[in-house]
C-alpha cells in the first residue's frame, strides 16, 4: 500500500496522501464551491430583479441565502486558500510533507464528503434557511423541521472535523518541521500567515465544534438549550459570534499571506518592516478573540461590555493599518510588474482598503445601530472578504507553473482581471449605493430597483469572468508552453528551487538554511543524492540536533483508510440527519419497556452502518504499517525535543480543551441567566463523588500501564490497561446508574421536567448533555484503550511505549475535565 | 434619507432624533472616510505607477536571491510607515471617540426633566412583540394594536420602545426614523423616537426569521394629537365592549391604562 499508482489513474487520487495531491484536491474541489454557492447567489440577485419577485418562494430563498453563505465561507474559501497552504507550506519550511500525511488525507476527504452530505441536505425536504448565522431558535425543529436542516448542520460538524484535523497537522508541521536555520521569524511570509490562521483555527473551531454540538443535540437528542427563553438565543449569539470573527480573519489571512509574498516577487523589494508586520499579524491573532460582541451591539448586552467592544474593534483596526502601509511602502523604489498575479495581488489590497474604511463606519456603536441587518453590512463582507480573496486568485496564476508545469497566458490573464475588477465593483459598490435593504430580503424599496438591477448584471459578468481562468488554465495545462524551476525574476522562497512540478518527496537532499541561504546536504542516513553543497558532514548545532534515530525504511504515501473513515463518517451522519424523524422511542415505566417504532429503516441502517464502518476503519487505520518519518535534523522552536507524535497530540488536547470550554461557558452563561441560585444539582452528590475517586484512580493506573512498558514488562502492561478500563467500565456503570435514577425514578429527562420537581428544562438539557458529552469521551477512551490492550497482550509497545504515553495524556485530560464538572452539576 | 438641518429645531433645546443624530455622524464619517480613501488609493496607485519596471538598467537596484532567508527592508522605508501608521491611528480613534459622545445619549434618549410636566405632552412607552410574521404594538391602556403603531405628533415628547419575540430572533427597524432594536424571545431591547413630523413611517424586519421575513412589514402612523386622542379613547371603549372581564380587571388599575393622565380633551 505504500506504492503510489501514477496520476493518472483514479486509484491514485484516492488513496494519495502526498500533500501536493492533497492540494490539488483541494484547489479543484473548492473552485466547484465556488460555482454552487456562485449560482446560488445569481438566484438570489435574479430574486432581487424587482421587489416582491418570486423566481423562488420565500422558503427557497432562505435556503438559498442560507446556502450561499455556508457554502462560500466554509466550502470554498478556507478550502481554497488551504490548497496551497498544503502543496506550498511544506516546500517553503524545507519539510518533505507535512506531519501527518494520512490526517491530511482525511481531512480532505472529510470536507468532500461533508459538501456532499450538504448537497443532500436539499432534498431531504429542504436545507437549513436560518441564514449562515443560523441563530437561534430559528435552528431548532420547531421552527427549522425539515431532515435537510439537521443535514446540513450535521454537514457543517463532519467539515469542522476535518478541519480540526488539518489544523493539527500544520501546527505539527510548521513548529516541528522548519529546516535547520530556519526560525520562526526566518519563515516566508506566506507561511507565517498560514501559521497565524491554524492558531486562530485551533481555538475558534473549538467553539464552533461545541456549538454545533449544541445544535445538534437540541435537533436530534431533543434538549433545550437554544429555545430557552434563559438566554438560549444570546448563547447562540455570544458562541457564534465568538467563533465567527476570528473566522473572518481566518478567511483573510492565507490571502494576505499572497498578498505579502506577490508584492514582493513583483516589486524586487522586500518587504517593509517585516518584523513589524509579523507582529501586527500575532496581536490580530490575539484580538480576534476580544471583539465579536460588535455583531451584537443591538442586543441587551450593557453599555459598559458595547463600549469595551466598541474599543477592541477599533484597536483591531490598527494592526491592519499597517500591514496595509507596509505593504504600499513596499512598492516604493521597486521595479514592478503588473503581471497577472500581481494585478490581482494590488487590486485585492485596493478593495481590502475601501472594505475596511466601511468597517470603521460600522466599529461606531451610533452608525452600526442603523447599519444592523443591511446591505451596509453585505457590502462591507464582500469587499474584504471576497476583496481580499482576490489575492487567492493572484495565487492561482502565481502558483500555477510551480504546480502544473506550464505557464498561463498572460493576455487572458490580464483580461480576467480587468473583467473581475470591474465587475466586483459594480455589484459590490451597488450594495454601498442601496444599503438601507434589508439583509435576506427580496422585498424593497422601490427607490432602489434600478441600483439592484445594475448590481445583478455586474454579478452575472462576475460569474462569467472565473471562466476566463478556468479556460486559462485548462488549455494551458494542456497545450501551455513548460515552465522553468523559477519563471519569476525576484521570487526567493524554496519552492523556486525545485524542479516545477516538484518531485514525490520534494528535495534532492536535506534543505538548509544554517548557512545563511538555501542549501542541500546530504546526510549519513543515506537520505540525499549527490550532496548540492559543500560539506557533507554538517555540524549539529545545539537545538537543531537529531531528536531521532531513524531506519532505512521508505516514506509511505499511500493509504486507504483515511477515505474509508470518511466514507463511513459521512454514512453515519446521512443517517443521524433523519433519525429523529424515522424513529420513536416510547419509554415506558423501566428501561427494559421500551417500543421503538421505526418508520423508516432507512435512517436507523445507515446510522449503524455507519458507525460500524468509522469503527472499523478505525481499527485498520491503527494496524496500518504506514511510515512518515519526522524530519531528523529541523529548527523546533520552541518545541525543542518534543516528538512530532506527542506534540500533535498536544495540539488536539488544547481544542478538545476549547469545546469543553464552550460547554462549561453555556452552562455557566444559562445558569447566571436562569439566576444562579435558582439551580439545586440534579443528581446526587454520592454518585459524583464515587465516579471522581474511580477516575483519579484510573489516571493513577494509566502512568502504571507506562511505567510497565518502559520496563518492558508485558502481564504490568496489560494489567494496569486492563484496570484502567476496568475503572473506566465502572465510571460508566455508575453514571448509566445515575441516569437511570434521574430519567426512571424522578422524571426528568434531557428536554423536559417532572413539574413537581425544583428543576428547570434547560438545566436538565444542561447536564445530561454536558456530563454526556464528557462519558462519551470516555467510551471513545475505552475503545483506544481495548486496542491497546489486544496489542499490549499480542507484545507491542515494549520497545516503543509511545502510544501509550499518548493514550495516557488524553485519559488524564478527561479526567481534568471531570474535576472541572464535578463540582459545577454534583456541588453547587 | 432626511434633511439634516430640518429638524431638531423645535423642540426642547437639547433633544435630538435618533435620525439627526445618526445623519451627522454618518456625513462626518463619509466626509473623512471617502477623503481618506482616496487618498490612500491615490497614493498607492502613484506608487504602483511611479516604480513600474521601464526596462532600464539600474545598479543599486538591490533584489531578493532565490535561497537567502526571508528579511525585511529595514531601511528608511519603516520611518514612513510608522508615520502613516500614526496618523491613521489617530483619526480612527478620533472619530470613533467622536461618535462615543452621542452613543451615551442615544442610549437613553432625551430625559424628562425638562421643565415641568404641564408644559409638554407626556411620553408614551409602547411594548413591541415581533412574531413570525408580523409586530403586536401594547399601549399604555393595555390595547394591542397589530401591524400598525398610531402616535400623537408632538416635538417634545418621546416615544420609548419596549421590544422583545414571542418566537425567534427578529429585529424592529424604522429606517425613515433611524431607529432599530432587536426583537429576541426572553429579553426586552429599548429604543425611541420623536414623533415630530406627521406621516406614515414603514417597519421592517431586520433579522431573517422564517418564511414571512421579507413581508414582515408594519408601519408607524403619526397623527395630529387630538385624532389620536379620539382613537385611544376609542380603543378602550372596544375593548369594554369586546371583553368586559378584562375591564373588570382594569378598573382597579386605573394608574395603570392611562385614563387618569390625559389632560387635553
Amino acid at each position: 500500500m505504500a506504492e503510489l499508482p501514477p496520476s493518472t489513474s483514479v486509484r491514485r487520487w484516492l488513496v494519495t496522501t502526498n500533500h501536493k495531491d492533497v492540494g490539488i484536491l483541494y484547489m479543484i474541489t473548492s473552485l466547484f464551491f465556488l460555482l454552487f454557492g456562485g449560482v446560488l447567489a445569481l438566484l438570489i440577485r435574479l430574486q432581487l430583479w424587482v421587489p416582491g419577485d418570486q423566481l423562488m418562494s420565500g422558503l427557497a430563498y432562505n435556503e438559498a441565502v442560507t446556502a450561499h453563505g455556508l457554502i462560500m465561507v466554509f466550502w470554498f474559501l478556507s478550502p481554497f486558500a488551504f490548497g496551497f497552504a498544503n502543496y506550498l507550506v511544506p516546500l517553503q519550511i524545507g519539510a518533505e510533507d507535512l506531519a501527518f500525511p494520512r490526517l491530511n488525507a482525511l481531512s480532505y476527504w472529510m470536507y468532500v464528503l461533508s459538501g456532499v452530505l450538504l448537497g443532500i441536505s436539499f432534498f431531504q425536504g429542504g436545507t437549513m434557511d436560518a441564514g449562515w448565522t443560523l441563530y437561534a431558535p430559528l435552528n431548532v425543529p420547531a421552527y427549522t423541521p425539515s431532515i435537510g436542516s439537521t443535514g446540513a448542520i450535521l454537514a457543517l460538524a463532519m467539515f469542522v472535523v476535518g478541519v480540526t484535523a488539518s489544523t493539527i497537522n500544520f501546527l505539527t508541521t510548521i513548529h516541528h518541521s522548519r529546516a535547520e536555520g530556519m526560525g520562526l521569524m526566518d519563515m516566508p511570509m506566506f507561511t507565517w500567515s498560514i501559521l497565524a490562521t491554524v492558531w486562530m483555527m485551533l481555538f475558534a473551531f473549538a467553539a464552533l465544534l461545541g456549538l454545533g454540538l449544541i445544535l445538534a443535540s437540541d435537533r436530534i437528542l431533543g434538549s433545550v438549550y437554544l429555545s430557552a427563553t434563559e438566554g438560549g438565543a444570546l448563547l447562540w449569539g455570544h458562541l457564534f459570534w465568538f467563533f465567527g470573527h476570528p473566522e473572518v480573519y481566518i478567511v483573510f489571512f492565507p490571502a494576505l499571506g499572497v498578498m505579502l509574498e506577490v508584492f514582493q516577487t513583483f516589486s524586487g523589494k522586500r518587504l517593509v518592516g517585516r518584523k513589524w508586520v509579523i507582529i501586527a499579524i500575532v496581536l490580530i491573532c490575539i484580538q480576534s478573540f476580544l471583539v465579536w460582541m460588535h455583531h451584537m451591539f443591538l442586543t441587551t448586552i450593557n453599555l459598559e461590555v458595547k463600549t469595551l467592544m466598541m474599543a477592541t474593534t477599533i484597536g483591531i483596526s490598527l494592526p491592519f493599518d499597517l500591514i496595509v502601509f507596509a505593504l504600499i511602502y513596499t512598492l516604493a523604489k521597486g521595479r514592478i510588474q503588473f503581471t497577472t498575479p500581481f494585478l490581482f495581488a494590488f487590486g485585492a489590497l485596493l478593495l481590502f482598503i475601501l472594505g475596511g474604511i466601511t468597517g470603521v463606519f460600522l466599529g461606531a456603536i451610533v452608525l452600526d445601530y442603523e447599519f444592523r441587518g443591511t446591505y451596509w453590512v453585505v457590502a462591507h463582507f464582500h469587499y474584504v472578504m471576497f476583496g481580499g480573496a482576490t489575492a487567492l486568485i493572484g495565487g492561482a496564476y502565481y502558483w500555477f507553473p510551480k504546480i502544473t508545469g506550464r505557464m498561463y497566458d498572460e493576455f487572458l490573464g490580464k483580461i480576467h482581471f480587468a473583467v473581475f475588477f470591474i465587475s466586483f465593483n459594480i455589484v459590490y459598490f451597488s450594495m454601498f449605493m442601496a444599503w438601507e435593504t434589508p439583509r435576506r430580503v427580496f422585498s424593497y424599496n422601490q427607490d432602489f430597483i434600478q441600483i439592484h438591477q445594475f448590481g445583478t448584471i455586474g454579478g452575472f459578468i462576475l460569474g462569467f469572468s472565473f471562466f476566463i481562468m478556468f479556460y486559462n488554465f485548462w488549455k494551458s495545462y494542456v497545450s501551455g508552453p513548460i515552465a522553468p524551476d523559477n519563471p519569476w525574476e525576484f521570487s526567493r522562497t524554496a519552492e523556486w528551487a525545485v524542479e516545477s512540478p516538484p518531485p514525490l518527496e520534494n528535495w534532492e537532499g536535506r534543505p538548509s538554511y544554517a548557512s545563511g541561504h538555501l542549501e542541500f546536504l546530504s546526510d549519513d542516513h543515506g537520505h540525499g543524492h549527490a550532496p548540492a553543497a559543500t560539506d557533507g558532514g554538517h555540524a549539529h548545532t545545539g537545538n537543531e540536533a537529531s531528536d531521532y534515530v531513524l531506519g532505512d525504511k521508505h516514506a509511505s504515501h499511500a493509504s486507504i483508510w483515511p477515505f474509508a473513515v470518511s466514507f463511513a463518517t459521512f454514512v453515519f451522519l446521512l443517517g443521524l440527519s433523519g433519525i429523529r424523524q424515522a424513529m420513536s422511542i416510547g419509554a415506558g415505566a423501566s428501561p427494559l419497556d421500551i417500543g421503538v417504532t421505526i418508520s423508516n429503516p432507512m435512517y436507523p441502517t445507515l446510522t449503524l452502518l455507519g458507525a460500524v464502518g468509522m469503527l472499523y476503519a478505525g481499527v485498520q487505520w491503527g494496524l496500518e504499517d504506514f511510515y512518515a518519518p519526522p524530519a531528523e535534523i529541523a529548527n523546533r522552536w520552541p518545541f525543542d525535543h518534543v516528538e512530532k507524535n506527542k506534540l500533535g497530540m498536544w495540539f488536539f488536547l488544547a481544542s478538545d480543551v476549547l469545546v469543553f470550554g464552550a460547554f462549561i461557558s453555556a452552562a455557566v452563561f444559562i445558569r447566571i441567566a436562569a439566576g444562579w441560585g435558582t439551580w439545586t444539582p440534579i443528581p446526587d452528590q454520592i454518585f459524583g463523588l464515587i465516579n471522581t475517586f474511580v477516575l483519579l484512580t484510573s489516571s493513577f493506573t494509566v502512568i502504571l500501564a507506562l511505567v510497565f512498558a518502559r520496563r518492558q514488562h508485558r502481564t504490568g502492561l496489560v494489567a494496569s490497561i486492563g484496570a484502567t478500563m476496568l475503572l473506566g467500565l465502572t465510571f460508566m456503570g455508575v453514571k448509566a446508574f445515575e441516569w437511570y435514577e434521574k430519567v426512571y425514578i424522578d422524571g426528568v429527562f434531557i428536554g423536559s421536567v417532572n413539574p413537581d420537581l425544583p428543576y428547570t428544562a434547560v438545566q436538565a438539557s444542561v447536564y445530561f448533555v454536558t456530563t454526556g458529552l464528557h462519558g462519551v469521551h470516555v467510551l471513545l477512551g475505552l475503545i483506544v484503550a481495548a486496542f491497546l490492550l489486544v496489542r499490549a497482550y499480542q507484545g507491542h509497545y515494549l520497545e516503543d511505549e509511545r502510544p501509550v504515553e499518548y493514550f495516557g495524556l488524553y485519559w488524564h485530560f478527561v479526567d481534568i475535565v471531570w474535576v472541572f464538572l464535578f463540582p459545577l452539576f454534583y456541588l453547587f | 434619507m432626511m434633511d439634516l438641518f430640518a429638524l431638531s429645531h423645535t423642540g426642547p433645546e437639547d433633544w435630538r432624533a435618533q435620525a439627526a443624530v445618526f445623519e451627522e455622524i454618518f456625513f462626518v464619517f463619509l466626509v473623512i472616510g471617502t477623503l481618506v480613501g482616496v487618498i490612500v488609493v491615490a497614493y498607492t496607485l502613484y506608487h504602483a505607477y511611479k516604480y513600474r519596471d521601464t526596462g532600464k538598467p539600474d545598479e543599486s537596484f538591490e533584489p531578493p536571491i532565490l535561497g537567502e532567508l526571508p528579511t525585511g527592508d529595514e531601511g528608511p522605508k519603516s520611518r514612513k510607515l510608522f508615520v502613516s501608521f500614526g496618523l491613521s491611528a489617530i483619526l480612527v480613534i478620533s472619530l470613533v471617540v467622536y461618535s462615543y459622545g452621542l452613543l451615551l445619549y442615544v442610549e437613553q434618549g432625551p430625559t424628562d426633566d425638562i421643565g415641568s410636566d404641564a408644559e409638554h405632552a407626556e411620553n408614551m412607552e409602547i411594548q413591541v412583540e415581533g412574531f413570525q410574521f408580523g409586530w403586536n404594538f401594547e399601549y399604555p391602556n393595555g390595547h394591542v394594536e397589530q401591524d400598525t403603531l398610531r402616535v400623537p405628533q408632538g416635538d417634545d415628547r418621546v416615544i420609548r420602545l419596549n421590544v422583545t419575540a414571542t418566537d425567534v430572533w427578529h429585529n424592529f427597524g424604522v429606517t425613515e426614523l433611524r431607529i432599530k432594536a432587536d426583537s429576541i424571545p426572553g429579553q426586552y431591547a429599548t429604543t425611541w423616537f420623536i414623533p415630530e413630523e406627521e406621516g406614515t413611517y414603514l417597519i421592517e424586519c431586520f433579522e431573517l426569521c422564517g418564511l414571512g421575513h421579507s413581508d414582515m412589514d408594519g408601519e408607524i402612523i403619526v397623527m395630529p394629537e387630538d385624532e389620536f386622542d379620539e382613537w385611544y379613547e376609542g380603543t378602550m371603549e372596544d375593548d369594554e365592549t369586546d371583553d368586559d372581564t378584562n375591564d373588570e380587571a382594569n378598573d382597579g388599575n386605573e394608574d395603570d391604562d392611562g385614563t387618569d393622565e390625559e389632560g387635553d380633551n
